[in-house]
């Protein structure tokens, strides 16, 4: 289930992205600088390794930017791993739908609901909600308006 | 001149044969211009949705069509959004089920269980084996409950009407079995960071086998009313192929993945509750058609009715919780905990700091990676098979939009 993290590392390294590797309550987790992040995936998903499912893709906001995971999985070996990146407030992400098909619709619901700007997707609109609405998954944005605490 | 069969040909050639090609955006949102073949006809937009009886639940499919075929496709979501990830960063621990609950609203207990699977593997909770065998006793039924709303609604799209009915009388069963469990029919909240909420109501057993005896044979019956129907093959076999390539391309998973030819069962792959005790086979299909998605399903409620079976039968005793503070502070840590619901792999990622409430909660929906799908698998169809592979795919929107 864990992949082995010396061997991540090198298939990192060879790959030219520079990665810390460590294992979390998550599991294995490799933290790549975010303008690496998608030779990083693209590394992993060409390896011997074959991730070749992006499971799922989330962002979070940690107070000092946004923090986007990819989730790999191997079928063929059974082994999951995590990507991590760091994404400016104000900066963009970088789709990479063109690796994983399946960051096309989680791309476009992480750019909106965490307020960030996307880069190549093909579709870049929102997904869930309306124009005007605020991303509503940022910690600035109260689960509350003020109407409805003055209401209650 | 053009032919009419050369026009045919050339929408032909535009239909996804069930592979992906990489490097290229889903085929419905590669937009083809109006009046692209020889004969400059004009194509017509049609907008299915979000009140469209046959898109389960609110969904907007807006598809493009020459004639009868589909040449280009977009999913429009968002129409049930709630912020389910949002709330759960105000909720506790213990109020999170009520949220999954409300996302795939047909099966309700596997949500709970991911919720619950996320809490106990950060407080390293060591939960008693008889809460473990309830568990999977009511996610097995309520996999039987939600499988049997998509056999009878897939018929509905295909136009039959009968199984729809007989589908909804076995489903009443289950549920009446679920309120005895749990006090409630869909919302059940019964599932907890510990174990379950309450033990199991007495002579509920005797009632559980009771149905199973007799849904043995309304299965042969089900199988036999809507598979046995040659209109209903001719509709399905063959149509809307998602060969393993796709399938993987996209994140599918559940009995999609699984009739694309791939073994992945969660229960089996990474067990969780009682499944690692529990005796079951995990069917696979060869092509990937409407056909095979039908047959891994209805396989899948007969293997759940064997694990209702054996979990009646060795069900251990004592307690059904563990012992959990009322208030329960997990960990500063991240985790991500899976189960197997009845439409794919289910799963919270969820990160805390040490307090009440998570800081960051996500739900994977399997379903988001089928309605995607739709995009790139639609184009090449009839207007009349968009129905039915809405249908085949088994798409919850409540977890889609969540």
């Amino acid at each position: 289930m864990l992949p082995d993290a010396t061997v991540l590392n090198r298939i990192l390294s060879d790959a030219g992205v520079t990665a810390r590797v460590e294992e979390t309550t998550l599991g294995i987790v490799a933290h790549v600088p975010c303008e690496m992040a998608v030779e990083a995936l693209s590394a992993l998903r060409g390896s011997d390794l074959d991730f070749h499912m992006l499971l799922d893709m989330l962002g979070a906001d940690t107070g000092e930017g946004i923090e986007i995971t990819y989730h790999l999985r191997s079928l063929s070996r059974d082994e999951d791993v995590f990507v991590k990146t760091e994404v400016a407030y104000d900066a963009a992400l970088r789709s990479v739908w063109n690796l994983f098909p399946s960051a096309l619709a989680p791309e476009r619901e992480t750019a909106e609901l965490l307020g960030i700007k996307l880069d190549g997707h093909p579709n870049p609109k929102r997904l869930l909600t309306t124009d005007g609405v605020a991303a509503l998954l940022r910690k600035s944005v109260a689960v509350r308006s003020a109407e409805e605490v003055r209401a209650r | 001149m053009t032919d009419a069969r050369d026009i045919v040909t050339s929408v032909g050639e535009l239909a996804s044969e069930g592979t992906h090609d990489p490097g290229m955006p889903p085929a419905g949102i590669r937009r083809i211009p109006s009046g692209v073949d020889g004969l400059s006809t004009e194509h017509l937009i049609i907008n299915m949705g979000p009140q469209h009886p046959s898109t389960h639940g609110v969904l907007r499919v807006i598809v493009e069509v020459d004639g009868e075929e589909v040449v280009a496709a977009e999913s429009t979501l968002g129409y049930l959004h709630r912020g389910i990830e949002k709330l759960a960063e105000t909720r506790r621990f213990d109020q999170l089920g009520t949220l999954m609950d409300r996302g795939d609203y047909v099966s309700g207990i596997h949500g709970e269980q991911a919720a619950a699977l996320a809490v106990e593997k950060l407080m390293e909770i060591e939960v008693p084996s008889k809460a473990r065998w309830i568990r999977s006793l009511m996610a097995e039924l309520t996999r039987i409950a939600s499988h049997l709303v998509w056999y009878g609604t897939f018929g509905l799209d295909t136009g039959a009407m009968g199984q729809f009915l007989y589908a909804m009388r076995d489903r009443e069963a289950i549920l009446d079995i679920l309120e005895a469990v749990s006090g409630q029919r869909m919302m059940f909240n019964y599932v907890r960071p510990g174990g379950v909420v309450a033990d199991l109501p007495v002579g509920i057993e005797a009632k559980i086998i009771a149905f199973c005896d007799g849904f043995d044979g309304y299965l042969e019956e089900h199988h036999a009313l809507l598979g046995g129907n040659e209109i209903f093959q001719h509709r399905v076999k063959g149509v809307g192929v998602i060969d393993r390539e796709m399938a993987l391309a996209f994140g599918l998973s559940g009995a999609n993945l699984r009739a694309a030819g791939v073994g992945f069962d969660v229960r089996r792959e990474r067990p969780y509750d009682a499944y690692s005790e529990l005796e079951f086979d995990v069917p696979i299909g060869t092509r990937g058609d409407a056909w095979d998605r039908y047959m891994v399903r209805m396989e899948e409620m007969r293997q759940s009715v064997r694990m209702v079976r054996q979990a009646i039968a060795g069900m251990p005793e004592g307690e059904h919780t563990a012992k959990v503070p009322k208030v329960i502070r997990v960990p500063a840590g991240e985790v991500y905990a899976s189960v197997e619901s009845s439409r794919g792999e289910t799963a919270v990622h969820m990160v805390t700091d040490g307090g009440t409430s998570p800081v960051r909660y996500h739900y994977r929906g399997p379903s988001l990676f089928a309605v995607q799908l739709l995009e790139e698998i639609l184009p090449g169809h009839l207007l009349a098979d968009v129905v039915m592979m809405i249908g085949s795919l088994d798409i919850m929107l409540g977890e889609a939009d969540r």
